[in-house]
């Protein structure tokens, strides 16, 4: 029971309870949420609790060549507040990215985990998402930790009819060389 | 090294812009400013219309924060490249940036005719729309900008040109904003709406939104109820179902026809229906084999919730609330959020109610058998997180609340023994993660602060302190215990540990407006000014930024057609700029640089012009003010009678509102202070306002009555004695600031500068006045014969009075000081140092102009003024008559010289 509703910059305001990220990236910096709400604000989902309380958010974006079937959808960001978890909450807010990803033609949904974060890994998985690659120390080191894979993950959406933007490619690849 | 690359092309290419306008980018960035400035003045003078030059001029200016000079640069390029697309774009981006709507409107309409492209037709369009909001004549808006807006776009919906999404939301946003919500909504259903795709349901909610404001309750219900069989999760739908559902049965309205309720479908008029439809919906859920939504659940709550609220009996067809949430906990009671939603509801329950509804809460936790110590422990997560849940609706009901202090400490006892347990659960968890049982440690924490409260037992806040710290040892990242920490060393008066545990919380942007509060409110007061500083940089960057950040947003919203982001985007700008804390850090950050800098490692004055201070100038925006902070952001289960009310929040923004008035006060009448310093040697060569002299006295008179007028407001909050729940806002520095006779101190001292200043200019200076009237000969031979001037001696006498008195007061004023300046030295520590600093400072100030001596010599001239010899003609009686008056003269002078010599030795003595 939840409202699901348009990103607004006032929600910036009650974030205090939403910490712990599913994908491990920490909070990011003003301009970059603005720069999400000015170029996909339909990607930009909050969920609110009916005392207000926010409960999560996804932010994403529509992005890659048409031409070479590389035109998707991407999750930037999920997060569920720790109160507002084992709800599936995410769930919802990830099929209703596949969704807009869907309407914009996209062929796939991608993202991009923590090889580490064994319990994102999983969810994912069984929200139909495959290891598509590895991508090598894409998270960069902090507070002493060294530098983390990336697992860029995929589900494929129904313009794909084959599928072929899932095929996993074998060999890691550097974070330099993925687009 | 970039500098001297640039130079090298220059040698070779004299008139290279570009060269010249990356120099001045390097002499900017090696902190060469004004060099900088008139190298890019003079390329812009040329009006450069090379790509390369006007780009590196944009950074340059940009870097400079002049976002104004681009638009002057662009300006000239388009008029001499008329047709290209590229500059008119900049330049419409050039006016986006400082904001000049009418001129976007144009800018974007002179693309839109060179390149005649839908997007910049519509650039246009949303100038005009901004225009509108930016208006201060709402009438403006509403009958000239708006409407232009509208016949622009039916210009293209006519003609059939409209293409993309964005320009169907900007037409929904002009027709909303004139109020035009029958269009509105003929549009969105109608063909133009179509387009609406990005969004999910955008047709849907905007025709909701337009039903609402309209108050089609039919078709409203009607809506919410197909979206909720959609998606029974929905809360949004549910509210405007019930919503729409009392409205229509207060109109007793009924459907047209058998047929067809609404073009939305089929409307529900009675209880009964509605009844039906949420019974259904859990009906629904029941019978499912996936995980059921809590949706219709609560929206049975609600139901019963807005029955009883109209007294209507039908309530009981739903059933009895107890059970209804004994239901509902033994669905949702091992989901983390279910005290979250049980919360809202629990005022259903008649208080006699809670006991029973504990205990059989409590039948549904699976636990252990009881062991030695009387307890029984849940066996895995989901039963743990269900016993969790039934000590929170405890507390919420107020059942620990009345527990004696003994029945606490057996709470305590449980809750910990329950703590301890639970860890073995989160064995594996990562650091970053929480541990599955931190609750119960803070609910300890929670009961331990009831105590104290209740009983001043300071015991109970170090055993507080304790379970917070070996919670935190288990559980590094758990953001309660470190908030609930901070807020207790805060409450001792101990800063220190505060420090690591706030920036151990790792907040980021809105955070430091949003509880920033938290940190600033004690670093200061609590004598750490180091710490202070730092916190307040910490929150100043951040706002600084922020005007910054969102410009840059601003075009990009333009660029991608995410109108409705740009009034969003301004708000957020505005919000954050108005910000109670913003206020508060800027004006704090600069009493304390005064506090620990001025008149010690340089003056007062200095430090004053340093800060760009102008106490003419007050930029709080006090009628507008904004209070971010969040006061909720620690955790709590404190019943509603406890809880932090809408009233708490008021008196808390009028208390700190208050206070920052008092301290941007007294910090604009120290800049008048300091700004008064040079008056006296200014005094004598100039009288009237051209120094400005009589000008900032005249500030300073006004800035005091203020500070008055404050303190006697400040005097009647104080009086009310607010007091706020424990983890809601801290109390301000008001009270503490008036019961410590601080704030009066500082008022009369201030009080005293003023009158000083009075006396300089009107008193002392009428002194020397006084004085070049004593200038002259009391006797003088004119055309061989004897003038007198019997007036000087009076006059002479005035003066000496007027320096007795003057002296007596300076001498008063010292044998109040002296005993203050030496305390002052012995006890650095003692409070009344900034106003016995301030005193002494006034005490030269008024004794200093007259151990100048500069009224001495010329009376010492006077006083050896030689008579003039007498003619010889006079006969010997007038003669000796005349020998009377001088030698008389003489006398009265040799009186009054001494009597001036001994003041000026006494003055002497003045001086410490």
């Amino acid at each position: 029971m939840t409202t699901l509703r348009a990103f607004t910059c006032d929600d910036l305001f009650k974030f205090n309870n939403i910490q712990a990220f599913l994908n491990f990236l920490s909070q990011y910096g003003i301009p970059f949420y603005l720069q999400y709400l000015a170029h996909w604000p339909e990607y930009f989902i909050v969920a609110e609790a009916p005392g207000g309380e926010l409960m999560g958010y996804i932010m994403g974006k529509a992005e890659g060549s048409v031409a070479r079937e590389e035109w998707h959808g991407h999750v930037t960001a999920l997060s569920v507040a720790p109160e507002f978890r084992r709800l599936g909450l995410a769930a919802k807010l990830m099929e209703m990215l596949e969704e807009i990803s869907e309407r914009k033609g996209g062929f796939f949904v991608d993202l991009f985990v923590r090889v580490s974060n064994q319990v994102a890994v999983n969810m994912y998985k069984q929200l139909g998402y495959s290891v598509y690659r590895t991508v090598i120390e894409y998270y960069s080191a902090s507070n002493g930790e060294p530098d983390e894979d990336a697992y860029d993950m995929r589900k494929a959406l129904s313009r794909d009819t084959e599928r072929k933007s899932i095929i996993p490619i074998p060999h890691p690849v550097r974070p330099e060389d993925i687009e | 090294m970039a500098i001297q690359q640039a130079d090298k092309l220059l040698k070779k290419h004299k008139d290279l812009h570009c060269a010249k306008v990356l120099k001045a980018i390097g002499l900017q960035r090696t902190g060469k400013q004004d060099e900088a400035f008139s190298l890019a003045q003079e390329v812009a003078t040329l009006e450069p219309t090379d790509d390369n030059s006007l780009q590196a001029l944009t950074i340059l200016y940009r870097e400079m924060h002049r976002p104004e000079l681009v638009t002057k640069l662009y300006e000239a390029a388009v008029k001499k490249v008329p047709l290209s697309e590229e500059y008119h774009s900049h330049l419409f981006m050039a006016y986006a940036r400082v904001g000049e709507y009418k001129k976007m409107q144009q800018a974007g309409m002179a693309l839109y005719k060179t390149v005649p492209k839908n997007p910049y037709y519509f650039w246009s369009v949303m100038s005009l729309v901004m225009q509108a909001i930016s208006a201060q004549d709402e009438k403006l808006a509403q009958t000239m900008f708006l409407p232009l807006a509208e016949r622009m776009v039916e210009k293209m919906v006519k003609e059939e040109k409209i293409e993309a999404e964005a320009e169907v939301q900007l037409y929904f946003m002009i027709l909303e904003r004139l109020g035009k919500y029958v269009e509105a909504l003929d549009m969105v259903r109608g063909p133009l709406g179509e387009k609406l795709t990005s969004e999910l349901q955008s047709r849907e909610n905007k025709c909701m939104m337009m039903y609402q404001r309209l108050q089609l309750w039919p078709e409203c219900n009607a809506l919410s109820y197909k979206l909720l069989l959609k998606n029974p999760d929905e809360w949004q739908f549910y509210l405007s179902y019930f919503d729409s559902l009392f409205h229509l049965m207060d109109k007793s309205w009924s459907p047209p026809n058998e047929e067809e309720h609404c073009v939305e479908g089929p409307v529900h008029t009675t209880v009964a229906e509605a009844v039906k439809f949420v019974v259904d919906r859990m009906e629904e859920e029941d019978k499912k084999d996936s995980r059921p939504l809590r949706g219709p659940y609560m929206a049975c709550l609600e139901l019963i919730h807005r029955l009883r609220q109209r007294g209507c009996p039908d309530e009981e067809e739903l059933g009895d609330p107890l059970e209804l949430m004994l239901q509902f906990f033994g669905k949702f009671g091992d989901k983390p959020c279910c005290i979250t939603d049980l919360k809202i509801y629990l005022h259903l329950l008649p208080p006699e109610q809670h006991t029973q509804f504990e205990n059989r809460l409590g039948e549904l936790v699976p636990l252990g058998e009881v062991g030695e110590d009387g307890f029984g422990f849940p066996g895995d997560t989901k039963a743990l997180q269900r016993h969790l849940c039934v000590c929170q609706l405890s507390r919420v009901l107020g059942l620990q609340h009345t527990l004696d202090t003994e029945g606490k400490l057996c709470l305590i006892t449980e809750l910990k023994a329950h703590y301890h347990y639970g860890l073995q659960f989160g064995k594996s968890c990562l650091k970053t993660e929480l541990q599955f049982s931190d609750t119960y440690c803070l609910m300890v924490a929670h009961v331990y602060i009831d105590l104290w409260t209740e009983t001043g037992d300071e015991n109970m806040l170090w055993q507080c302190l304790g379970v917070l710290e070996e919670g935190l040892s288990y559980s590094p990242s758990n953001a309660q215990f470190k908030l609930l920490l901070l807020l207790l060393f805060c409450r001792l008066g101990a800063f220190q540990p505060v420090v690591d545990l706030y920036s151990s919380l790792d907040a980021k942007h809105v955070q430091h407006d949003t509880i920033g509060y938290l940190l600033t409110r004690y670093a200061g007061s609590l004598g750490q000014f180091a710490a202070a500083s730092q916190s307040y940089n910490f929150s100043l960057r951040f706002f600084h930024s922020n005007q910054k950040d969102t410009s840059e947003y601003i075009i990009q919203a333009y660029k991608y057609g995410a109108f409705e982001k740009i009034p969003e985007f301004i708000a957020f700008r505005t919000r954050l700029n108005q910000s109670l804390h913003f206020a508060q850090v800027r004006t704090e950050r600069m009493l304390l640089d005064l506090y620990t800098e001025a008149d010690i490692t340089s003056s007062l004055e200095e430090s004053v012009k340093a800060m760009g201070l102008c106490p003419e100038e007050d930029d709080i925006p006090w009628d507008n003010m904004r209070d971010n902070r969040d006061l909720t952001v620690l955790f709590s289960w404190d019943p509603k009678d406890r809880e932090l009310t809408e009233e708490h929040r008021r008196l808390s923004l009028e208390e700190e509102s208050v206070w920052l008035k008092v301290r941007s006060l007294t910090l604009r009448l120290l800049a008048s202070l300091a700004l008064l310093g040079h008056a006296p040697s200014k005094r004598n060569s100039d009288k009237t306002n051209e120094n400005g002299v009589s000008a900032k006295s005249s500030t300073l008179q006004t800035l005091l009555s203020q500070l008055d007028l404050t303190l006697q407001t400040a005097a009647q909050i104080t009086e009310k004695q607010t007091q706020y729940p424990f983890l809601g806002p801290p109390s301000s520095r008001l009270a503490s600031a008036l019961s410590s006779g601080s704030c009066h101190c500082q008022a009369s001292a201030l009080q005293l500068s003023l009158t000083l200043q009075e006396l300089e200019t009107t008193g002392l200076g009428k002194m020397s006045d006084l004085l070049s009237r004593c200038k002259g000969d009391v006797l003088e031979m004119k055309d061989s014969r004897l003038m007198t001037q019997p007036s000087l001696l009076e006059t002479l006498v005035f003066f000496v009075e007027t320096v007795c008195v003057v002296l007596w007061v300076a001498s008063y004023s010292a044998s109040v000081l002296r005993p203050l300046k030496s305390s002052l030295q012995k006890k650095k520590k003692k409070k009344t140092k900034d106003s016995s600093t301030a005193m002494v400072h006034t005490h030269y100030r008024l004794i200093l102009p007259l151990s100048h001596g500069s009224y001495f010599p010329p009376l010492a001239l006077h006083l050896c003024l030689s008579l003039p010899s007498l003619s010889q003609e006079e006969c010997g009686f007038t003669r000796a008559a005349m020998d009377k008056v001088q030698t008389s003269y003489l006398g009265s002078l040799q009186e009054l010289g001494d009597l001036l010599r001994k003041r000026a030795d006494s003055l002497k003595s003045l001086k410490f």
